[in-house]
């Protein structure tokens, strides 16, 4: 692409001192070496200049001990016009533990830079919240479980230790603590209210009850095992986790992946899509208590999970991914079941939506409630459905395609206003727009194998990135290749890591009672957020 | 108003489409029996979840979709720990639900019975050993019933609660 390198050659005019390292062609990305003391300058330039607008995609550090005596640290940016990735790395070498922060002017950056401090015990100069983020306080000092000297299995001491929540103090200035067990059904996680009268002055989240160190779990396994595991990052996104897993892999180790199984894997992340956002538009309508919409939704969503569940014997679409293609056939017959069915539940659909949009109660609750804008939705790389809803184009089906949608143009939902009304609108079109891909996917997919066997094991110390457009919105695996066909570091990122830190914002000025409802038109996962 | 109705007539009854499941691979104990004589009508459960991959949840949440409707055997979900009767627990038990787990246990009045649901709850699964997971439910709580799977249909958790309260109003028909 002539036109990634000029981006790549405008940078290195820019910046003389950094160095364009790797190149091989099927890395989809750019990436360069930079001075420690240069990161702030050069990630400013990424972030503000009009033409790049680059957007913090993902930040990750490893630990390259034994081998070498280093830490790396890698900044991952989108650029909006063009979609190119670009990674920029530093290396801390021998004993040096320090990195710049970058958060003042990235505000992104935040949580990164402090999960980065838990994991390996590096320390972001100049971060200005320095609070543990992923280790509660009991956990004993000095614990850093991703570096490479920490084991596994390690049994955690504890010690005595408390988290000071950020406090606003004043007359008639109520503090209201919820959770982390919720009255519903719902993962553990814990939100610090403060309100003067009705309106919400602040919250602050913590987060990272269900912290079960699946980084750390990923390199006691195998590349070609680990799926298992990246099924289990978040339940519902199944099938969203295991295809960005098996895509890094597959990069790693070369292999090419048939046209039927990119066509099935397609097929699998939009019936995980269907069935979440139809359970999703329902949930909203509950919390508003409209029960009637909610049972119509729970209804339609449970049709397309038995769908699953005669189709591959999973309702949440387990078992299918593997490396190198799906473990799992659709003959003609299924396909076009699944088309009739789906038709079906489009006119459901349909139906259900004009009753919940004719509906002017409802209507009156969901709009300007929660409104994240879209300045805030980009401050804090936002995507996805949110990002989506606030006016953030972006979807990787379209803007990076892979599995088949190379041969599936999407449309893409976008709305401006950033309500929670916007919020539901999207998930509405996008259920018709995954029906109408399912449908031409039945129509279209060709013949041939199911799977490629991977030939090599994979270079140590290789590394790749992977993304997928879950039904959440992107989800980045960088998986790293270690001895023997296992795995050295695998960065894992939900979207509801980058998405959680903004609903902060979106709910300044409303009421606790819209709270529910704002938190589930996010509908984050706590679980692929905790890790 | 019109449209509203006419949808729901031509929806009908959706209750019970769904294919019944085998008897649950993990018997109940008579002492469980025992135990929750007393909810056999009415069982208040409080769901805790603690460190699930949430796969676990969202069954639960589907015993309460129209289709499988479990308010129809009693079965319903307490906001409150202070109000149940039952615990069911979901997940791998992480070092920071554990203390949580405990407080909730504590909070829960006697007599209460404690379900461990899906295969995390019961025996870590994946989780297994990572130092950030202090051991399956029964390692901190009493367990008095299990419930297999990863995650388990709803259809799995319905029969296996009706087999707990060998309730006649539960068996599936
Ligand atoms: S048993 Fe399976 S579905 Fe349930 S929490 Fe564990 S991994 Fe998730």
């Amino acid at each position: 692409m002539p036109e990634t390198r000029s981006y790549d050659n405008a940078l290195k005019m820019a910046f003389p001192s950094i160095v364009q390292v790797g190149g091989t062609p099927h890395r989809a990305y750019s990436r360069f070496l930079v001075p420690k003391d240069l990161l702030s300058t050069i990630t400013r330039y990424l972030h503000t200049q009009p033409d790049l607008r680059g957007r913090l995609t993902l930040l990750w550090a490893s630990d390259h001990r034994p081998t070498r005596e280093a830490y790396e640290i890698h900044y991952l940016f989108t650029l909006e016009a063009s979609h190119h990735w670009v990674v920029l790395s530093i290396e801390l070498a021998d004993t040096d533990r320090l990195f710049p922060s970058i958060t003042s002017h990235i505000h992104a950056a935040q949580w990164y830079e402090r999960e980065i401090r838990d994991m390996f015990g590096l320390i972001p100069e100049g971060h200005p919240d320095l609070r543990r983020l992923v280790r509660h306080e009991h956990w004993p000092q000095g614990t850093h479980p991703l570096k490479k000297d920490f084991h596994w299995n390690h049994v955690l001491e504890r010690q005595q230790g408390e988290y000071r929540f950020r406090h606003i103090e004043g007359e008639g200035v109520f503090e209201v603590p919820v959770g982390p067990i919720h009255a519903g059904i719902i993962e553990p996680g814990h939100f610090r209210f403060f309100v003067a009268g009705e309106p919400i002055m602040q919250l602050e989240l913590r987060h990272f009850w269900k912290h079960r160190g699946v980084e750390k779990l990923f390199e006691q396994l195998t590349l070609i095992d680990a799926v298992l595991l990246a099924e289990r990052v978040s339940g519902d996104t199944t099938v969203g986790h295991a295809l960005a897993y098996c895509q890094a892999v597959e990069t790693l180790l070369d292999i090419q992946v048939p046209r039927r199984a990119k066509y099935l894997r397609s097929l699998f992340l939009e019936l995980e899509r269907l069935y979440n956002h139809l359970g999703d538009i329902g949930a909203m309508c509950n919390d508003t208590a409209y029960s009637l919409a909610h049972a119509h939704c729970g209804r339609m969503k449970e049709r397309v999970m038995q769908l699953n569940d005669r189709l591959v014997g999973s309702r949440f679409l387990r078992g299918v991914m593997q490396v190198g293609g799906v473990s799992w056939d659709v003959d003609r017959k299924e396909l076009s079941n699944i088309a009739q069915e789906l038709t079906d539940i489009q006119k459901d659909f349909s139906e259900v939506g004009a009753i919940i949009f004719a509906n002017a109660s409802l209507t009156d609750r969901l709009e300007t409630t929660g409104v994240l804008t879209e300045q805030i939705a980009w401050d804090h790389a936002v995507m996805g459905v949110v990002g989506r809803a606030s006016g953030r184009d972006c979807d990787l089906r379209r803007d990076r395609p892979f599995a088949a949608y190379d041969e599936l143009p999407v449309n893409v939902a976008l709305y401006r206003y950033g309500d929670v009304r916007a919020r539901l609108r999207v998930r509405g079109d996008e259920i018709h727009e995954s029906i109408r891909l399912i449908r031409e996917i039945c129509s279209r997919i060709p013949d041939g194998p199911l799977a490629s066997e991977p030939s090599k094991l994979g270079t140590p110390g290789d590394w790749t990135l992977a993304a997928v457009e879950g039904w959440r919105g992107e989800i980045l695996y960088m998986v790293m290749a270690g001895e023997d066909g296992r795995i050295q570091r695998c960065k894992v990122r939900d979207p509801s890591f980058v998405n959680w830190p903004a609903i902060q914002w979106a709910v300044l000025g409303n009421i606790i009672p819209d709270f529910p409802l704002i938190n589930k038109s996010f509908n984050l996962s706590y679980a692929g957020n905790d890790l | 108003m019109f449209r509203i109705i006419k949808k729901s007539l031509k929806i009908g009854v959706v209750t019970g489409r769904y294919q019944r499941a085998e008897r649950p691979t993990i018997p109940v104990t008579p002492e469980a029996t025992e135990r929750s004589r007393l909810f056999k009508r009415s069982l208040a459960i409080r769901e805790v979840d603690t460190g699930s991959c949430n796969a676990c949840e969202m069954e639960m949440n589907a015993l309460l979709n129209p289709v499988y409707d479990a308010e129809r055997f009693g079965i319903h979900i307490a906001a409150s720990p202070r109000h149940a009767d039952a615990l069911v627990v979901t997940g791998p038990v992480t070092i920071n639900m554990e203390g949580a787990l405990k407080d909730v246990y504590k909070q829960t009045p006697d007599p209460k019975i404690v379900i461990a649901l899906g295969d995390c709850a019961i025996n870590c699964g994946l989780f297994k050993g990572s130092y950030a997971v202090t051991g399956p439910v029964d390692r901190h709580v009493p367990v008095d019933m299990s419930i297999s799977g990863c995650p388990p249909r709803p259809a799995e958790i319905l029969a296996a609660l009706s087999e707990l309260r060998e309730d006649d109003a539960t068996a599936e028909r």
